[in-house]
């Protein structure tokens, strides 16, 4: 190995090691604990154990089935309003781009305990603004903490929020990246503003678009700290338990680590399997 | 009819003018080049009659119609970008019939112009592919197809050569003759090469800081400039000025005096008049220099860098005053090496500029 080789690698030993104390080691630690019998001392070595109880597990397949209704509604919903955003934000007839730009990405830096407590009082049933604005236009009174659907509509409302704007970001950098003079010549060929959005916008946008889907389904599919937070640890009755929260209830509140392994692998894998479907659905059709 | 007219149109940005009263007559079929350096306005002016910018004052009118408040689509225009300005999400074929497609023209007839486009300009193999699978001569005849099938009456052109290398400049700028002879369809090409002004035009429309300096076929404006600008801007390499005074009048002729080695004399016929100590420019175009023995007024200057391109030599001499002179010289091979060059200024070749710029006949 040469000297400067030598030294690059002592520089960056501090980090590998820290790397691999808490990330390569639990990574694979976890997969052999998804294999082992972790609900009574000794643990044992039984595959079928976590692996068999996960194929039959009714709670595995609600927290399963909410992650996906979230995220089959909350995905598109969101990168829909990302991309609308974006181009709003693009607009040259917008005052104050820079402060409106920052506006909507702000969410993202507001701590989740303090967002979710905002969220909370916002949708409370008797005194909150949200319940409040609907009884203006004649709508009852919505009890978002203990109606199912409700509460499932409030998770979706809140990471929305919380993500539209720094989805819109990226989305933005791709449309600045489209260059001012492709639009003349459409303007040129009798081509509508709405149609160049269709038709030269999107399509120009789509890698972008793709990767901030791919971004989100694998946010989606570790969703906690909303259902954890705002509807009471995915309340009510498991209505709102997402996959993620599952996986910290079995680890840290059950301390079944080797159910919880075999369920983080599982949620990892369909995370991949999903966002390898998002690629190449929105592969270049050549 | 599809001339263009331009009657005192302005363009302000804000406080700032940058298109002062331009006034402009564009035939019917005519190529027009607008030429002048970076900033003088003649891509804006351009941009102006496609309706791309809108316009602070005047108007503008093709083909008889005035169209100041028209849509760009609207206009009869087609306009080439300097960047290609292509959908790179599309193939060739798909470039070139976007916009047919968008106003739900027949699909023989978009088959019918996408065919004659591609012919014209020889892209028939390259229909199938994307702008990022072609090289830049290619994507500027893909940019120049998808102005073709438009039909315009008016082709616009903004710079189209400027992003090739030099080779492929020179076979673009023979083919876009080519193409205006083949179309007759009126064109206004903008540039800032001399060169491709020169070989392209019809008519010539020198721009400067926002104003037509000069309007005229290219070699009358080689021939015949009004100001020392156009002189400067017309004709490659550039045309030499040097400071001189007046010295001596007579009605009908003048004689200076250049500030070089023994202050050289020179007496030219102006209808001007002059008063003794005047301070003008003299300027010579380098391939008019005379050789040692020729008519005219002796220079002997030092030479600085000689470059030999085998029929011609273009010699840089410094003059006493430190003003540099470009030489051209032909069948010079015997003056190789040399670092003295007598030359002659033939007074028929001179030409005379007063202390504001402008041209003393």
């Amino acid at each position: 190995m040469r000297a400067t080789t030598r030294t690059a690698y002592g520089f960056l030993t501090p980090y590998l090691l820290i790397f691999a104390a808490f990330w390569v080691w639990p990574i694979i630690y976890s997969f052999y604990l998804s294999f082992l019998s972790t609900r009574v001392q000794p643990w044992t070595f039984n595959p079928t154990f976590n692996w068999g109880r996960l194929i039959i597990d009714p709670a595995f397949f609600n927290a399963f089935k909410n992650t996906m209704i979230i995220l089959v509604i909350q995905v598109p919903v969101m990168i829909a309003l990302a991309t609308l955003l974006a181009v709003l934000l693009n607009s040259h007839l917008l005052k104050a781009r820079g402060i409106m730009r920052f506006a909507f990405f702000a969410p993202v830096v507001v701590g989740e305990v303090a967002y979710a407590a905002v969220f909370r009082l916002m949708f409370q049933a008797d005194f909150g603004v949200i319940n409040k604005l609907l009884a203006l236009v004649g709508v009852a009174p919505i009890s978002w903490s203990s109606n199912p659907t409700a509460a499932m509509a409030l998770i979706i409302t809140a990471v929305t929020w919380r993500w539209v704007g720094y989805n819109a970001i990226i989305i933005l950098s791709g449309l600045q990246s489209i260059p001012e003079d492709v639009y003349e010549a459409a303007t040129l060929d009798k081509v509508s503003k709405t149609r160049q959005f269709f038709f030269i916008t999107l399509p120009l946008l789509r890698p972008i678009i793709l990767v901030c889907v791919v971004l989100s389904v694998i946010g989606t599919m570790q969703l906690f700290a909303e259902p954890f937070l705002i509807t009471n640890r995915g309340g009510p009755g498991g209505a709102t338990e997402t996959l993620g929260l599952f996986l910290y209830r079995q680890g840290f509140t059950v301390l079944n680590f080797g159910y919880a392994s075999a369920v983080a692998y599982t949620i990892a894998a369909i995370a991949i399997v999903i966002s390898v479907i998002n690629f190449w659905l929105g592969r270049d059709p050549k | 009819m599809s001339g263009v007219t331009l009657s005192n149109v302005q363009k302000r940005f804000g406080a700032v003018e940058v298109i002062h009263g331009v006034d402009l007559t564009v035939d019917d079929g005519e190529f027009v080049v607008f030429v002048g350096p970076s900033g003088c306005g003649k891509s804006t002016l351009l941009r102006m009659i496609a309706g791309l910018e809108d316009i602070s004052g005047g108007e503008i009118s093709i083909g008889g119609t005035t169209v100041n408040d028209v849509e760009p689509a609207d206009r009869g225009i087609a306009m080439v970008f300097q960047s290609y300005a292509l959908y790179p999400h599309m193939t060739v074929e798909q470039n070139l019939s976007f916009g047919l497609r968008m106003n739900g023209k027949p699909r023989d007839d978009i088959a019918r112009r996408v065919t004659k486009a591609a012919s014209i300009l020889q892209i028939e193999p390259l229909l199938a592919r994307r702008p990022k699978q072609l090289s830049g001569g290619q994507r500027q005849r893909v940019a120049i197809g998808r102005a073709i099938v438009r039909e315009p009456d008016v082709f616009l052109f903004d710079e189209p050569l400027s992003n090739l290398d030099a080779e492929l400049r020179v076979q673009m700028r023979v083919e876009i003759a080519r193409l205006h002879k083949e179309l007759g369809t009126t064109m206004i090409y903008v540039t800032h090469d001399q060169t491709e002004a020169m070989t392209l035009a019809d008519k010539i429309v020198v721009l400067r800081d926002g104003r037509v300096e000069q309007v005229g076929a290219p070699l009358d404006l080689y021939d015949d400039p009004a100001n020392r600008f156009v002189a400067g801007f017309v004709g490659s390499p550039r045309m030499n000025f040097m400071a001189a005074k007046v010295v001596d009048t007579t009605p009908g002729s003048v004689t200076i005096e250049t500030d070089n080695h023994g202050s050289a004399r020179l007496t030219l016929p102006v209808r001007q008049a002059f008063q003794t100590g005047d301070a003008v420019t003299l300027g010579i175009r380098p391939e008019h220099f005379g050789g040692p023995d020729g008519d005219g007024t002796r220079l002997t200057v030092n030479v600085d860098v000689a470059e030999h391109l085998g029929a011609t030599s273009f010699v840089y001499a410094n003059m006493a005053t430190g003003e540099q002179l470009i030489i051209e010289r032909e069948q010079s091979r015997s003056e190789m090496g040399k670092t003295e060059l007598t030359i002659t200024i033939p007074p028929a070749r001179a030409y005379l500029f007063d202390s504001a710029g402008d041209r003393i006949r």
